[in-house]
């Protein structure tokens, strides 16, 4: 298992006021599963992390951990160098944003953001929940009780309560799952202004991939209760180091490949016949049998009879199964012998590349390949993404 | 609540102006509507004839007079206020101590009940069958007669009895002491009668209880005592309200404890005195004036209980 977890250094280095978050070890076992493996994980503080997978992949979990919610079977959890492992939940200097909201319904929206501040006897405990209200614009509703506000209001009051505390970590549990498509990315982009304003570290729970990569400054793949991979969206997705990173992210066309050649910096590899290279900076695995994988969107297509196409140096031949054009772009399937079907897509340019039936010729830069091990299933995380 | 938005005027919806059903929808309605009234009719009929009509019966017949020469029962309607004065000077003291009896039992039926029905509602909410099994425990006892439990209260408050042989060995209870026929049995009997009054509400209420909340608050730095001030408690109270009334109302009232496990001395209740003037002495304006006087200090009781403890949204 290459899990690729470690320090995740980001661009936020000129905020880190040293509290950063460093699990190590950590794992939870309930009576008959384990839900989070022994995981290693660092976030330097002022990062927007990202915890994302399917569900039951454990990412509640650890951030139940995280929270003091929950305790973990083993390995420790440090805050800015404090081990905060055995320490209850009301003494961690972290809040949480629930995925149910969990406002209290006998108090006001006011008296739920001031909530955590009297609890920590702030003096200005009333001005400053204020504050935090108009923060997320609410300060005309403080006097209404929660269930007087709808979904997204919830939600942020839910956000004013858990950060106006300006905790060293704000935990977000899948803090938009209940909300409609046209909030929920209007809300992404108000939490992403917000962690930005206030530079604090934020750990966000979600199995929406693209959630997960137009907020966070790192993602963390998580599955079956491991961290895949961690990395920026951007490197995610360029570089997937495992199967299901590179089908739950987006998707890919994987084939198995085996190792035929060393040219140095990359390898020649047979992929059902045909020849292709792969940079040995982008594979897992660098001889005997691999798993070569490319994104669909990089590859070019055009019709095998087509004089004169730039074609780039990895290609495979193959028959048009389904062409079907959605206006922007036309997707197809493509069946080609030995490795079953691939997808690609073509901007609309004005052009008619191919219809179903036609023999065609895909092609694609070597840098854009790469390389997996073996063993990977090649279908994982097809169906969760 | 107060804050409801008001509308801009001029845009207050009449019902008229915004009516936009077919005739068959408004006749339909109204069908429903009438409807609606015939099936409360049985109700409010059994109210009346059973309620409404027998306080009317007692307030005037507080007021009888037994004519001069009259014989055992004879009572003539007479404007006597007196019977009121006559009756709340023999027994104001006994009214009191049957609210101190039913203050006490209520709030140590509170204290018992509140407990049980968070260990069955919420701590084993997730183990269905131990829970079923808690619940039916607690509320078997009841299925067999109030006397005989109240006399099973002798027994075990009995002078060779475990309980006052316990207490006398830790010298908490005189050697030559009784726990029969003092006012601690009579307590000890109404809270234990009045127990299921108390715990259902509360548990109805804390089923309910989100403990998600819970964790919200441990999350907002809340410690435990506070989480349950501030959460828990404040969840739950609609049924500490509900119970307190329906343990302290009945207590108020009750005469079977007060009869069965106290003395003549210094345990008599409001209930037993009522009901010895009307089956004994035969007085029935006296018993019917004791009678308006409980009711009404039990309004007034519950009326300024309401109004420091309830508010609509409890309800």
């Amino acid at each position: 298992m290459s899990t690729q977890t470690g320090h995740a250094a980001t661009g936020s280095d000129e905020r880190a006021t040293g509290a950063d978050l460093i699990l190590r070890g950590v794992s939870k076992h309930f009576a008959e599963f384990t839900a989070v493996h022994e995981m290693d994980l660092t976030v330097p503080s002022g990062t927007f992390i990202a915890l994302l997978g399917p569900s039951g992949c454990g990412k509640t979990t650890t951030l139940r951990m995280i929270a003091g919610l929950e305790q973990p079977s083993t390995g420790t959890i440090s805050i800015g160098g404090t081990d905060m492992t055995r320490l209850p939940s009301h003494r961690r200097p972290v809040n949480t944003v629930f995925q149910s909201y969990a406002l209290f319904p006998h108090l006001s929206v006011l008296e739920n953001v001031a909530f955590g501040l009297k609890q920590k006897k702030v003096k200005d405990a009333g001005a400053r929940a204020a504050e935090g209200l108009d923060m997320v614009e609410l300060s005309h509703l403080a006097h209404r009780k929660p269930a007087q506000l709808s979904g997204g209001q919830q939600q942020r009051v839910a956000l004013a309560r858990a950060l106006v505390n300006r905790p060293q970590v704000l935990l977000l549990d899948e803090p938009l799952g209940a909300l409609d498509m046209k909030l929920r990315r209007q809300m992404q982009r108000e939490l992403k202004t917000i962690q930005t304003e206030v530079g604090l570290t934020f750990i966000h729970v979600t199995h929406d991939q693209e959630e997960a990569m137009t907020m966070a400054d790192v993602v963390a793949v998580m599955n079956a209760g491991r961290v895949e991979q961690l990395g920026s969206p951007r490197d995610l997705y360029e570089l997937p180091r495992t199967a299901f990173v590179a089908n739950f992210l987006g998707k890919s066309n994987l084939m198995p490949a085996r190792v035929v050649q060393d040219d140095g910096d990359a390898v020649q590899v047979d992929v059902a016949g045909q020849r292709m290279s792969l940079p040995k900076a982008r594979a897992v695995s660098t001889s005997g049998d691999v798993v070569v994988g490319v994104r669909p969107e990089k590859m070019r297509i055009a019709r095998a009879d087509e004089e004169g196409f730039a074609h780039a140096a990895n290609q495979l031949s193959g028959t048009v199964v389904d062409a079907s054009f959605t206006g922007v772009s036309t997707e197809y399937l493509v069946d080609v012998p030995g490795i079953g079907q691939v997808g690609t897509f073509t901007q609309n340019l004005g052009q008619d590349p191919a219809r179903p039936g036609d023999t065609v010729r895909m092609s694609w830069e070597p840098e854009y390949t790469f390389g997996l091990d073996r063993e990977e299933d090649l279908e994982a995380g097809v169906m969760a993404s | 609540m107060s804050t409801t938005t008001p509308l801009p005027s001029g845009t207050r919806p009449t019902r008229r102006s915004q009516d936009l059903r077919s005739p068959e929808e408004v006749r339909a309605e109204k069908k429903r509507g009438r409807m609606g009234a015939w099936l409360i009719l049985p109700g409010m009929l059994y109210l009346l004839l059973f309620f409404a009509l027998p306080v009317v019966v007692l307030l005037s017949m507080s007021l009888f007079v037994k004519p001069e020469g009259g014989e055992i029962g004879e009572f003539v309607p007479a404007w006597k206020w007196d019977n009121y004065l006559i009756v709340w000077n023999a027994y104001w003291p006994v009214l009191v101590r049957s609210f101190v009896f039913a203050l006490i039992a209520t709030v140590v039926a509170l204290l018992i009940a509140f407990p049980m029905a968070y260990l069955v509602a919420v701590r084993l909410r997730n183990y269905a069958l131990l829970k079923g099994i808690l619940l039916v425990l607690l509320i078997a006892p009841f299925f067999s007669s109030f006397i005989l439990r109240t006399q099973a209260w002798k027994q075990i408050l009995a002078d060779e009895g475990w309980v006052a042989q316990g207490l006398k060995a830790v010298a908490i209870l005189p050697q030559d002491g009784h726990l029969t026929a003092t006012p601690f049995a009579v307590v000890c009997g109404l809270t234990y009668n009045f127990l299921p009054f108390m715990m259902l509400p509360i548990y109805a209420s804390l089923d309910r209880l989100d403990t998600r909340l819970l964790e919200a608050a441990s999350d907002l730095y809340a410690p435990p005592a506070t989480t349950f001030f501030r959460v828990t408690l404040p969840q739950a109270m609609p049924g500490v309200f509900a119970g307190t009334l329906l343990t302290f109302i009945p207590a108020a009232g009750d005469y079977v404890n007060a009869a069965l496990l106290g003395n003549n001395r210094n345990t008599t209740m409001i209930g037993q005195v009522i009901d010895s003037r009307f089956f004994r002495v035969v007085d029935y304006p006296g018993a019917a004036s004791l009678s308006v006087i409980l009711m009404v200090a039990i309004l007034i009781l519950v009326l300024i209980y309401i109004r420091r403890f309830g508010t609509k949204e409890l309800f």
